[in-house]
């Protein structure tokens, strides 16, 4: 039962703990180290419900509260970077490089609001000026780019544009870029060119009014541009040949198209032996746990293709639970 | 004492594998206490499983693959079924570690 398992559980635990008090006061780690060790030890096993959260031990000191870390005089320090309200611990981090995911909270200071939009924020300055001492792009390189538009273009929207691509929290300028380049393609102005040599998006630029393929190289490539540096090319995969090409909003996903790669040797077969239908099976079923028995085998025997095989002492997680058992029989068809 | 450092891999174990990452990163513990720590987790282990769990169960299924090497058996089997007095579970692919129990006693 599982309420059993969860009983097992907690009893290892306070063996392990009452056994090891001896050796951390040896090494001098201290009684609230073991606290802290059991605390964090019983959340963790909460959190993937290995046991229940009504914890019933002989030791009266425990409380029965599902977090018991909250009772224990233990500086935990816990992910802090979670903490979205303002705090003093928020103003003045511990330690300095302690902010969180650059992509996701940058974010959230810079694409729909604006460049000074979050400037009456103290967070917002706290953070920027966090961001430049990591010297991380910092918010305030958004601003360029809405201006930058509007330039006739050259250059510096082959510069922006690349730019556009290579930072991936500036999708609402990036496209408004790429619109940009697709209306000079179609107004055909032949302003521009030959002037940046290293942007990918050149190679459009000189033929007027032309869609680009997107079957394969572009036959006169090599002509149009002998200067681009056949070097590059070759560390880009055929695929993106196809993206360089394709200036539109959808560049950002690139196409793997790889019927166009004129260099593929045959296709190797190489995955057929992959465990594929094994994964795509654990998908449907199972997307986080994997079923797993450890244990120990008292014999393992086989007549022809029937296996046969007596465990003991095993735990078992299937389906998402624990399951203890003292003897298994197995039988397997090979 | 040698232990089998098989149960540092059941739920229990990793909890405790993962909390003992935490403290030796934060310093809050020292790496040989930690180690000790995992070697009596696998001694109490063993002990809590020889001793308080009485349940008997009955696997099934189709082998997949079998692998021994270095005394431990693996096996990968699909579609097995488990069967005990208390339950009946299923599934379409699992993984038996299994060590010598000998290599305990000796």
């Amino acid at each position: 039962m599982a309420t059993n398992v969860s009983a097992v559980y907690i009893q290892v635990v306070d063996d392990v703990i009452s056994k090891i008090r001896d050796e951390f006061i040896n090494f001098g780690a201290g009684e609230s180290a073991l606290a802290e060790l059991q605390a964090m030890w019983e959340m963790k096993m909460m959190q993937a419900g290995a046991i229940s959260g009504n914890i019933e031990r002989p030791a009266p000191q425990k409380n029965v509260a599902p977090t018991p870390v909250h009772d224990l005089n233990v500086p935990y320090e816990g992910p802090i970077e979670e903490y979205e309200t303002p705090t003093a611990d928020m103003l003045f981090p511990p330690t300095p490089i302690q902010t969180p995911l650059p992509g996701t909270d940058s974010g959230m200071y810079n694409i729909p609001t604006g460049p000074s939009d979050y400037a009456p924020s103290p967070i917002a300055d706290i953070r920027n000026s966090l961001d430049l001492k990591t010297g991380r792009p910092s918010p305030y390189m958004q601003p360029p780019s809405p201006w930058m538009n509007q330039r006739p273009l050259g250059v510096d929207v082959n510069v922006a544009y690349v730019d556009g691509r290579q930072e991936t929290d500036r999708g609402s300028s990036q496209q408004a870029m790429t619109q940009n380049v697709v209306n000079q393609l179609h107004k055909g102005s032949p302003k521009h060119g030959q002037g940046s040599g290293t942007s990918k998006v050149i190679p459009d630029r000189g033929r007027p009014a032309l869609l680009p393929q997107s079957d394969g190289v572009q036959d006169d490539y090599d002509d149009l541009f002998p200067f681009q540096g056949v070097a590059t090319e070759d560390y880009n995969t055929p695929g993106d040949h196809v993206e360089l090409r394709t200036p539109t909003p959808a560049v950002a996903t690139p196409k793997p198209n790889k019927d166009e790669a004129e260099d593929d040797e045959p296709s190797l077969n190489e995955d057929d032996d992959d465990d594929d239908e094994l994964d795509d099976d654990q998908d449907d079923d199972e997307p986080n746990t994997q079923h797993l028995v450890l244990a120990l085998f008292d014999k393992v025997t086989r007549t022809k293709s029937r296996w046969k095989c007596t465990l003991k002492d095993g735990i078992m997680h299937l389906n998402n639970r624990d399951i203890l058992f003292n003897k298994a029989n197995g039988e397997f068809e090979f | 004492m040698a232990t089998f450092e098989l149960y540092r891999r059941s739920s229990i174990g990793m909890c405790l594998t993962e909390t003992l990452d935490e403290m030796v990163s934060t310093g809050a513990l020292s790496p040989e206490l930690a180690i000790q720590v995992l070697m009596q987790f696998d001694r109490s282990m063993t002990e809590a499983l020889e001793t308080q769990v009485k349940s008997k169960v009955t696997i099934k299924g189709h082998l997949h693959t079998y692998r021994f090497c270095d005394n431990v058996w693996t096996f990968i089997l699909q579609d097995a079924t488990f069967k005990s007095d208390e339950f009946n579970d299923q599934a379409r692919r699992v993984k038996i570690v299994a060590c010598d129990s000998k290599l305990l006693s000796q």
